[in-house]
């Protein structure tokens, strides 16, 4: 199957949350107390029951005048991801054949190692110390249905289909760079920013810690290596010199 | 709307004033964008930095309460620069007519029109006529240099509305101004389309309905008007607001925009005589000369076979008003506040919180002996009793509830925006107790006439000639379950007798005894044919014998690739998709744009009906006459009794021409642009009882220094009863807050975040401060005003735990617009202090 | 029989086998985390027990680190000039004619083990505290994690060469963790300080 993708493209997106309620009602996610802290975004941060959010940004600036931006946060679905390559349970994040990094709750062991190899600080832990996060509605995608994120986008913020058509789409309406093209071998949910990413919040270069890559390529086989390397030598010694049988072992006299 | 959802799309350039849609109605948002997309420029004109100005191409706010003011200028840079569409303007509007020479404008009166009454605080509207010709025509003068034509009137009226006077007092700055007017103003070309989006916005002032008359000139102006991508256009606040305002919702209209009876008009020959204008123009449609037809046919629907001829078809039966009396929400509110309301039925809404005033409204609640409160869940309105300050045992109204299942627990149709009227099916069957409301009416149908019949009384007549045929019925006579079908089929109407049409030769049998009409075009003032709204007649017809529910239609055929989508549902009238579309084309019946035709005239093709050369191809035509200049061609607006759009107004109570007044509660000790503060014609409530102390104002008072305004957000719905108990919506936006500017939080000492109280003289309430650079103060003359805003989402009663505040209309005036009586509740005045 | 003496008492021993057998479950977990190793499920049942016990594998493997340093810490680092000698004749492991200075009650190689064991033992204890419980600081999960698996690296390296050196490599040591006792002519020949400090 080739891969499929989200673009989220923040210039048409009206900060309507419909994507919000959308994602919240398919998933079956509680509503939460919250409370206005001088902002319409709430809540503050992506929470266990909040997979996807609207940042609401503001930037005054004197040559443009005020602007509101708006942009979706939620997993990035990495081609090359962070959170998979750490988790120590298997299948507890996993691949969907669409390109979704998806997770099930029954094979995951609450260790929240994935929060830290998460380059875009995505995964939570539920009350049941469970991970959660977008999965782009995988249950939806595995049937043909698009996300509900992007089934209930009135103006095509978010769009769901082939990755490679999404590129191609936003190059056509003018994002030479698509955020996400590259990234991580290729992200699952695109942007097609104008202005710097960083005005939305977001990584310039994301990248996965430098420490996960160096456990993962070089830590994680020396485990082998070492244990490997000491039976190895046991071995050879064994062979070579023997036992120290007591009666062999000279006192200095 | 004039136009519909999907042709926003084939504009140029969008002003949304007054409107926001991308909080309000986010799905519109689909269209604008998709002219952006083509290259249209958005442009927001708002108070606040919405969403919607977070899409827009040109951002200019605005005082609250100053749209007359920012678009009288434009009408002034239109004429100075002569951006009008001349031909359009001469052929198609009233500009060239002339006026009585007696009338003056408001710069000769000092913001006043000739004829006003101080007293009455009413105009006399004799000076405000046309001049008549010898044939009973209005004179004209298509040069437009007649100093009395409407044109140099118009032109006289706004010359006071220079750039730097509304700048003044809009608080807009004067390059933006330009911005604006430029981008607008250039719309009036025959290939650039412009568009208007207006909602609360702009009705809810004083003087709302001007608001949009001022709109209407400039689109008259510009050409805009029956043009694809262009028109004034609505935007209503709920999916079905369209429908049920078609259907008779305010107190002086019966469905289908008929007025209600008065008392002085004795029969029904007053009636029609007194609601049918004339004219003497042959070339002049005027389509309200069939009013006699679609007031006979409705009560030939309502009362069945009891209407009859001799007993002038049942008129005597229908309510009438008393003559100048107004029914309005404020003053039926007034009069429940003082006592002379025994029982109210609060149907589907909360006027606790969404009344203005809403403190007075939670008072006059207290003065009921009953309520019953139709609605899915209990709200603010039917526990008023218990809500904050107020003392149960001290109150004796007496509520009942009654739960009505909501829109997808069943079926019928719904009217949106674009006129459109869809059918919808039932989801899911209703939950628990509740029922759809039909069954309620029907249920409450019952129980009156069953009462009646046991114990007698006044206006028996009305209730026992009412056709109730909505299903089978038992043996009591009770319509077991209401056929929602039976009541579309009913607004459509029934050929009551055979109707043949007697001018054709040789005479064709128009509709069969019993079956559906086709078009309002058959009813009669006969009898011989009913109708529930003559406006809907088409919407559940019968073509061949097979009756087809055109609001169930689906079909995604677009012919005209405008997204007219004539096969998707129906839309009133005769499911004409862009209305006045004859203003369209030129005389000749051709496209002022060919490349967004709406119509056009091919004098070639044969017509199907009548077999002879000459029919209009695309949108349904505004009746089916040949173009103008055909000696049997008509005038494009054939609503209007002379067929011309009407650039000069006298139906209005403020005047022909809008004028700039302040908001009954406004910053200002005086108008900037005329010696009249406030619309000389609005009714102000006194207060007559010494309890009334809430009809109370505060203007350019310093206890109250700040321009307030209220909107409504994305995530919530109206007063918040459907959404506030749904936790996702509530998680996104859970408590009552208030927008201000930085300037105005430094000077107060507020904090992002901070908790407030926002009172006016009328009320308190608290909110959480969102300090933002989306307001900025407004330099206005030479003062600084702050302006704020609250959203009216919020009430006492849920969340439970009192979190989520009261609603802000318990600041918000008693105050309506002077034609509409919409209250004022978009410009007022408060202060601010940290809670 | 000839003459026992005892090398190591009862609360050493019961101490050994707590060190011994946490370490071998944490092994194995470990690297059935590392390696998504499904087989361990037959071990441990799924990946959330095989957690669970790696965890508290981990905790009973603290502890008894931390209480061999009363048996073995006083006397590792007591190093001396004949540690030295041990350490030049490779402890005598490379030639069978080689005699290596007289050693204490564990020898020099022993104390060196001991002194890696004690720091990497405690570097992965603390590293484990560390992604246990907290999650919230990224960059110290980040660290905890680098150094849990650096020791385990280490650990996985070191504690085979014990196990070879405790069992094979010297016929007669694994009895310690049995009985605590060694022939005296056995102590004699390898712990020889210590046996005549012992008064023999």
């Amino acid at each position: 199957m080739t891969r499929k993708a989200l673009l989220i493209s923040p210039e048409i997106c009206i900060g309507c949350r419909g994507c919000q309620t959308a994602c919240k009602e398919w998933n079956q996610l509680d509503g939460v107390k919250t409370s206005n802290a001088g902002s319409f975004e709430n809540p503050p941060d992506l929470i266990p029951a909040l997979y996807n959010r609207i940042r609401y940004v503001e930037v005054p600036t004197e040559a443009e005048g005020q602007r509101w931006l708006f942009v979706s946060q939620r997993c990035m679905h990495c081609g090359d991801a962070g959170c998979m390559k750490i988790c120590p349970a298997p299948g507890a994040l996993y691949k969907t054949p669409e390109g979704a990094v998806a997770f099930s709750k029954e094979k995951c062991i609450g260790c929240k190692l994935c929060v830290t190899a998460c380059p875009f600080d995505v995964p939570r832990y539920d009350k049941d110390g469970k991970i959660s996060k977008c999965h782009l509605c995988s249950d939806r995608i595995s049937q043909g249905l698009p996300p509900a994120c992007a089934k209930v986008c009135p103006t095509g913020a978010i769009r769901y289909g082939e990755r490679d058509d999404l590129i191609a789409s936003a190059k056509k309406t003018g994002h030479e760079k698509v955020y996400g093209e590259m990234d991580l071998t290729g992200l699952g949910a695109l942007y097609a920013f104008k202005d710097a990413p960083r005005l939305y919040g977001m990584n310039e270069n994301p990248a996965i810690p430098e420490s996960v890559i160096f456990w993962n390529n070089i830590l994680k086989p020396l485990s082998y290596l070492g244990l490997g390397g000491a039976v190895a030598l046991a071995l050879i010694h064994y062979v070579a010199f023997g036992p120290k049988k007591n009666e062999e072992v000279t006192r200095d006299e | 709307m004039t136009n519909n959802w999907i042709d926003i799309k084939n504009s140029d350039v969008i002003l949304v004033m007054g409107a926001n849609p991308a909080e309000n109605h986010p799905v519109s948002m689909k269209w604008i964008l998709k002219a952006k997309e083509r290259g249209a420029k958005l442009v927001v004109v708002d108070p606040r930095f919405t969403r919607t100005a977070a899409k827009a191409d040109i951002y200019a706010a605005m005082r609250s309460g100053t749209d007359i003011a920012f678009l009288g200028g434009m009408i002034k840079y239109i004429i100075d620069h002569h951006l009008f569409f001349k031909e359009y303007v001469v052929d198609y509007t009233n500009a060239a007519f002339l006026v009585n020479p007696e009338f003056q404008c408001a710069d000769e009166l000092n913001g006043l029109f000739s004829g006003y009454d101080a007293k009455t605080r009413k105009y006399d509207k004799k000076t405000w006529a046309f001049q008549m010709d010898e044939k009973g025509l209005p004179k004209k003068d298509p040069s437009l240099k007649d100093p009395h034509c409407v044109f140099q009137l118009l032109k006289r009226q706004y010359s006071r509305y220079t750039r730097d006077k509304v700048s003044q007092i809009t608080g807009t700055p004067k390059n933006k101004l330009l911005e604006v007017y430029k981008i607008f103003a250039s719309t009036g070309r025959k290939d650039r389309a412009g568009t208007e989006l207006y909602a609360m916005g702009w009705t809810q002032h004083t003087i709302g309905t001007q608001n949009i008359k001022a709109m209407s000139i400039i689109q008259l102006l510009l050409g805009n008007i029956g043009i694809a991508g262009g028109g004034i256009n609505a935007l209503r606040g709920e999916s079905n607001v369209q429908g049920s305002t078609d259907h008779g919702l305010l107190f002086n209209s019966l469905p289908g925009y008929l007025p209600v009876a008065n008392a002085s008009w004795v029969d029904l020959k007053t009636y029609i005589d007194k609601n049918t204008p004339k004219t003497k123009d042959p070339k002049s449609v005027n389509w309200w000369s069939n009013r006699g037809k679609y007031i006979t046919s409705y009560l030939k629907a309502l009362y069945g076979n009891s209407a009859t001829k001799e007993n002038d078809f049942g008129y005597s039966w229908l309510p009438k008003l008393d003559e100048g009396m107004n029914c309005s929400w404020l003053m039926l509110f007034d009069q429940m506040f003082n006592g002379q309301f025994e029982g109210f039925f609060a149907w589907g809404q909360n006027p606790a919180c969404s009344g203005s005033n809403a403190g007075k409204v939670r008072k006059a609640l207290s003065k009921l002996k009953w309520m019953v409160n139709v609605n899915l869940f209990d709200n603010e309105t039917g526990s008023f009793w218990r809500g904050p300050g107020e003392n149960p045992s001290d109150i004796q109204t007496e509520v009942f509830l009654l739960p009505a299942c909501s829109s997808i627990e069943k079926e019928g149709s719904i009217t949106n925006s674009s006129r459109l009227a869809q059918w919808r099916y039932k989801a899911i069957d209703p939950v628990g107790e509740s029922m759809p409301d039909a069954e309620i009416m029907n249920e409450l149908y019952f129980r009156v006439k069953s009462l009646y019949r046991r114990k007698g009384g006044m206006f028996r007549d009305p209730i026992f000639n009412l056709t109730w045929d909505y299903g089978e019925k038992d043996t009591k006579g009770k319509v077991k379950k209401v056929d929602i079908h039976n009541v579309a089929k009913e607004i459509n109407g029934y050929y009551l007798e055979d109707v043949i049409d007697n001018k054709a030769n040789p005479p064709k049998l128009l509709g069969k005894k019993g079956e559906l009409c086709a078009t309002f075009v058959h009813l009669q003032d006969n009898g011989a044919t009913s109708c529930g709204n003559w406006i809907f007649s088409q919407s559940y017809t019968q073509k061949d014998g097979k009756i087809i529910n055109m609001m169930a239609r689906r079909k995604k055929t677009d012919a005209t690739g405008l997204g007219l989508f004539p096969e998707w549902a129906w839309c009133w009238p005769v499911n004409r998709r862009i209305i006045y579309n004859r203003a369209s084309v030129d005389p000749l019946g051709r496209p002022w744009d060919p490349q967004r035709a709406v119509i056009k005239w091919n004098a070639v093709k044969l017509d199907p009906n009548t077999k002879k050369p000459g029919v209009w191809e695309g949108d349904v035509p505004d009746g089916p006459a040949p173009p103008m200049a055909d000696e049997k061609g008509k005038y494009p607006f054939i609503m209007r009794a002379d067929g011309m759009g009407a650039i000069f107004g006298p139906g209005l109570a403020e005047g022909p021409f809008p004028e700039h007044y302040e908001a009954l509660e406004c910053p200002l000790p005086a108008n900037l642009m005329s010696g009249q503060r406030i619309n000389p014609t609005m009714k102000i409530f006194h207060g007559k009882t010494k309890d009334s102390v809430e009809d109370v104002f505060a203007s350019c008072d310093i206890r109250f220094p700040y321009v307030a305004t209220t909107y409504r957000i994305s995530e919530h719905w109206q007063t918040g009863v459907l959404t506030r108990h749904q936790s996702w919506q509530l998680e996104m936006a859970p408590q009552q807050f208030v927008e201000i500017s930085e300037e105005l939080a430094r000077t107060k000492g507020l904090k992002n975040g901070d908790k407030v109280s926002v009172t006016s003289i009328r009320g308190k309430i608290w909110a959480v401060a969102i300090v933002t650079s989306r307001l900025r103060p407004f330099k206005i003359a030479n003062s600084v005003v702050h302006q704020i805003g609250l959203p009216w989402c919020f009430g006492w009663q849920f969340p439970a735990d009192g979190s989520g505040g009261d609603s802000s209309n318990l600041l918000t005036p008693t105050i309506g617009d002077a034609n509409t009586m919409i209250p004022e509740t978009k410009a007022f005045m408060v202060n601010i202090e940290k809670a | 029989m000839s003459n026992m003496i005892r090398k190591a008492g009862p609360f050493e021993i019961v101490n050994h086998w707590a060190l011994a057998i946490s370490f071998f479950a944490l092994v194995l977990s470990g690297f059935g985390f590392l390696f998504h190793l499904e087989q361990m499920n037959a071990l441990f049942g799924s990946f959330s027990r095989m957690r669970f016990i790696h965890n508290w594998a981990g905790v009973i493997f603290m502890v008894s680190l931390f209480l061999t340093m009363f048996t073995y810490l006083p006397v590792s680092l007591r190093l001396g000039s004949d540690d030295i000698g041990w350490i030049l004749k490779a402890g005598g492991y490379l030639s069978k004619k080689a005699v290596v200075p007289p050693q204490d009650i564990i020898n020099t190689g022993q104390k060196l083990y001991y002194l890696v064991f004690l720091l990497t033992g405690s570097a992965i204890s603390a590293s484990g505290l560390g992604i246990w419980f907290i999650a919230g600081v990224k960059k110290w999960v980040l660290i905890s994690h680098l150094v849990h698996n650096i020791s385990f690296d280490l650990l996985v390296t070191i504690i085979p060469l014990h196990i070879y050196l405790g069992t094979l490599a010297n016929p007669g040591t694994f009895r310690i963790m049995v009985y605590g006792t060694v022939p005296l002519e056995w102590a004699r020949k390898r712990h020889e300080k210590w046996v005549r400090r012992m008064g023999y």
